[in-house]
């Protein structure tokens, strides 16, 4: 998949990108702010994304999302505070808590690409992946 | 003129017959004039329903001689701030040849206003007729005063309440938001530590090097873990030992990709201070990670994780049924070197029974402490 990595802390960003490379996915773009963010995604037309909710210019991580699901394109909050999320995640497919562990991460992808891929039936998620209820409802059909 | 003199003549005439009616010894006539509950009695069937007899408390009261009284209608007492709602109901009850007890805002002669509980009955002679209507008073300016200044006491005591109710409002909320981004960079601060170590091990091509870093990001993800668990909850300050038991060994099963390792868990709920989470999740990490090394051979095995609570301690299990391997002694003595300091921070008892390829480790420790 071609994948957007929105997030302010570029450290957190690189090792983000590392990871989602070694499962074998391509980072079209990373952003640090909703400006940069939204002009990735108009440019690559990404397949998925990661978007923190704390970006350099204020909390906007929410906008980038509506702006992803009005586009249709999945994508996963990763945020170190969930209870700033809205309550219909803004179309986000769940989110990634932080600090997660590299097996945590690794878990949650290999969930989110099944969930991508329309498969479900008796699939749970990882407890690093909280599902948002339109997604836990699609899981559970 | 003529006609004002004449008609407070008749109600004058209208008193003098009604006390003549009474002999001068007459108690209740005596009663009536000596009490100190003002009275009066006024003629329905006169012209505008004037007042025919008073008695000196009445005078005394509203500052009117008994002169300028009779002949007059009650309306007199009236004033600027009497409740028209008030003169209304009065209307009616004597129209109605009612009783009626109200409280009345009343005016004395000089103009100074007063309470009036005042108190209206019809008098009836033997056919029904209503011949007379007495009235009684009772000046609780002095109540209604006391009222006044317990019911602003009051709305000043309820300002006081609100203001301080918001000052402590936009305190918490200024406190949970520092909570909260307190929170927010400790997780961020541990996800770079872990970061760089990452990147660290990912650049190095040396292998030794590379164990090293991994041995330490597993311990920095142990207590990322552990910091993601803690303000989550309602209780803020508790750890739910099993939640993040439950966690790390997903965590763990996700990493071996060994079909031939079996992790099995036995988790019940137990709860404890905050400040106990990090040496807690410190030593299940290392003895849940000291039985994968050990089993990391081509045989595989079974390792099973216990949390409950028993005979008032805490108690965690470990049992492994693998084939051991040689582990790296450094890295084994590393990790009993990080369990011991936990354990002895918890005071905590640990107990290692070996038999065969079974190993069966017991950490027990007080809940209260």
């Amino acid at each position: 998949m071609n994948i957007l990595i929105v997030e302010d802390e570029v450290l957190l960003a690189m090792e983000l990108e590392s990871e989602v490379e070694g499962a074998g996915h391509l980072v079209v773009g990373t952003a640090t702010d909703s400006r940069e963010a939204i002009e990735i995604i108009d440019a690559t037309s990404p397949q998925f994304a990661f978007v923190d909710i704390q970006l350099l210019d204020g909390p906007t991580g929410i906008d980038v999302g509506r702006y992803l699901s009005a586009k249709a394109i999945p994508f996963v909050f990763v945020s170190g505070n969930l209870k700033r999320i809205p309550d219909d995640f803004a179309g986000a497919l769940g989110a990634i808590e932080k600090p997660y562990t590299v097996n945590g991460l690794q878990n949650a992808l290999q969930f989110l690409q099944i969930i991508i891929d329309g498969g479900h039936g008796s699939q749970v998620a990882p407890p690093s992946l909280v599902l948002s209820p339109a997604a836990r409802a699609t899981v559970a059909a | 003129m003529t006609e004002n003199n004449n008609s407070r003549q008749d109600a004058r005439d209208a008193g003098d017959r009604l006390v003549a009616d009474h002999a001068s010894e007459d108690p209740f006539a005596a009663a009536f004039k000596a009490t100190r509950m003002p009275m009066l009695i006024t003629d329905p069937r006169q012209a505008d329903n004037p007042i025919i007899f008073c008695n000196a408390a009445f005078c005394k009261l509203t500052g009117y001689s008994n002169e300028e009284l009779i002949g007059k209608n009650c309306r007199l007492l009236q004033g600027p701030e009497t409740d028209p709602d008030a003169v209304s109901r009065l209307r009616e009850a004597i129209a109605a040849e009612k009783d009626l007890a109200i409280d009345i805002l009343n005016y004395r002669k000089d103009g100074s206003p007063f309470w009036n509980a005042l108190f209206v009955s019809p008098v009836r002679d033997i056919s029904g007729t209503v011949i007379y209507f007495f009235a009684s008073q009772l000046d609780f300016t002095n109540i209604k005063s006391k009222e006044a200044e317990l019911a602003r006491a009051r709305h000043l005591a309820e300002e006081e309440v609100g203001m301080r109710t918001a000052d402590l409002t936009d305190a918490l909320r200024a406190k949970t938001t520092l909570v909260h981004e307190v929170d927010h960079r400790v997780k961020n601060n541990l996800l770079t530590i872990a970061s760089i170590v990452k990147l660290q091990a990912r650049m190095t091509e040396n292998d030794i090097v590379k164990r090293t870093l991994t041995s330490v990001l597993n311990r920095v993800e142990a207590l990322s873990t552990v910091q993601r668990k803690l303000l989550n909850d309602e209780e803020v300050g508790q750890f739910d030992v099993a939640d993040f038991a439950n966690t790390l060994m997903i965590d763990k099963i996700g990493a071996l990709k060994r079909s031939d390792i079996h992790l099995t868990t036995d988790l019940h709920a137990v709860v404890v201070p905050a400040t106990k989470a990090s040496p807690l999740a410190l030593i299940i990490n290392e003895l849940v990670g000291d039985a994968i090394r050990r089993g990391l051979s081509d045989g595989g095995g079974e390792i099973h994780l216990e949390i409950r609570r028993l005979n008032g301690h805490f108690l965690i299990r470990v049992v492994d049924t693998v084939t051991p391997v040689d582990v790296d002694k450094e890295e084994a003595a590393f990790s009993q070197a990080m369990l011991e300091a936990c354990l002895k921070q918890l005071r905590a008892k640990i107990d290692r029974v070996v038999k065969g390829h079974r190993t069966d480790v017991t950490v027990t420790l007080s809940v209260k402490d």
